[in-house]
């Protein structure tokens, strides 16, 4: 979804547990959710990001 | 708010069923009371002790008004993820209380720019009188929508945002628009979350879910 958008370089650099001690119960443990951080770039060039297309092995929504 | 709702694009296409005005009134009122009574308690953590746990140093925090720091609700830390260079042009996507923006503008400085962009408005009050309060005068807040982004195309350097994108029915509609105000070459840094097991359609639909 993020490379579709028009990036490249999609990296999650880390996963942590912001929901436990919340002061009100969560549904989030359910479903085994935890807090990201993630980047990636606007691509600089329609060459780089079809590049990052085909590289993708999987389906593209449209645009 | 009405013309800028009205003019998102795609943005019925959620999950199946989701009504999206009615998710993002039930997201507006929620967030209003983390930014009127954050001493409250939600189904998240809020405030320093959050800070503290995403790692946010003490000197970032130093200087920002604690009533915006109380109000904090991210779900990371977009500034572990590539440093805010003096200069740079920053949009900061659901700025909330401000406490993202606030950080970022001290890290571009007088010779850059931030504009946070939120829906609910009672955090852009908030945002914009601790802006005042702690004499930061390059972030600007924004009324508006991630689907559509009140910001010119380009402009940005860098996007941040925090706890956001989780929040919206059409994530596609978001990122499309992120990657229309970032320069060629910008910069993506996204605090959020990640679901790791597989969530029932029924349930996606259900805006109690989205909401706590």
């Amino acid at each position: 979804m993020v490379t579709a958008a028009g990036f490249v370089g999609f990296e999650i650099t880390s996963r942590h547990d912001v929901f436990s001690g919340a002061a009100r119960a969560s549904d989030a443990a359910e479903f085994g959710t935890l807090g990201i951080n993630f980047r990636a770039r606007r691509y600089a060039s329609e060459a780089e990001w079809a590049a990052e297309l085909a590289a993708l092995n999987c389906e593209i929504p449209p645009r | 708010m009405t013309t800028v709702q009205n003019a998102i694009p795609n943005a019925e296409a959620g999950s199946r069923g989701l009504d999206s005005a009615a998710l993002r009134a039930a997201i507006q009122a929620e967030y209003e009371l983390v930014a009127r009574e954050p001493q409250r308690g939600f189904h998240f953590i809020t405030g320093r002790p959050l800070a503290a746990l995403l790692g946010y140093q003490e000197a970032w925090l130093a200087g920002i008004p604690e009533a915006n720091l109380a109000s904090f609700a991210g779900t990371g830390n977009p500034f572990t993820l590539g440093t805010i260079q003096p200069g740079e042009r920053v949009v900061d996507v659901g700025s909330g209380a401000g406490l993202d923006s606030l950080i970022a503008a001290r890290m571009t400085g007088p010779t850059g720019q931030v504009i946070g962009v939120d829906m609910t408005p009672a955090m852009l009050e908030k945002a914009t009188e601790g802006a005042a309060q702690a004499r930061v005068n390059n972030v600007t807040f924004r009324a508006g929508y991630a689907e559509a982004l009140p910001v010119e195309t380009g402009w940005a350097d860098v996007i941040i945002s925090n706890g956001v994108l989780n929040l919206m029915p059409d994530k596609s509609a978001a990122l499309r628009e992120m990657a229309r105000v970032l320069r060629p070459g910008g910069r993506l840094q996204i605090g959020d979350i990640l679901v790791q097991k597989p969530v029932p359609e029924d349930a996606r639909a259900d805006i109690s879910l989205w909401t706590g």
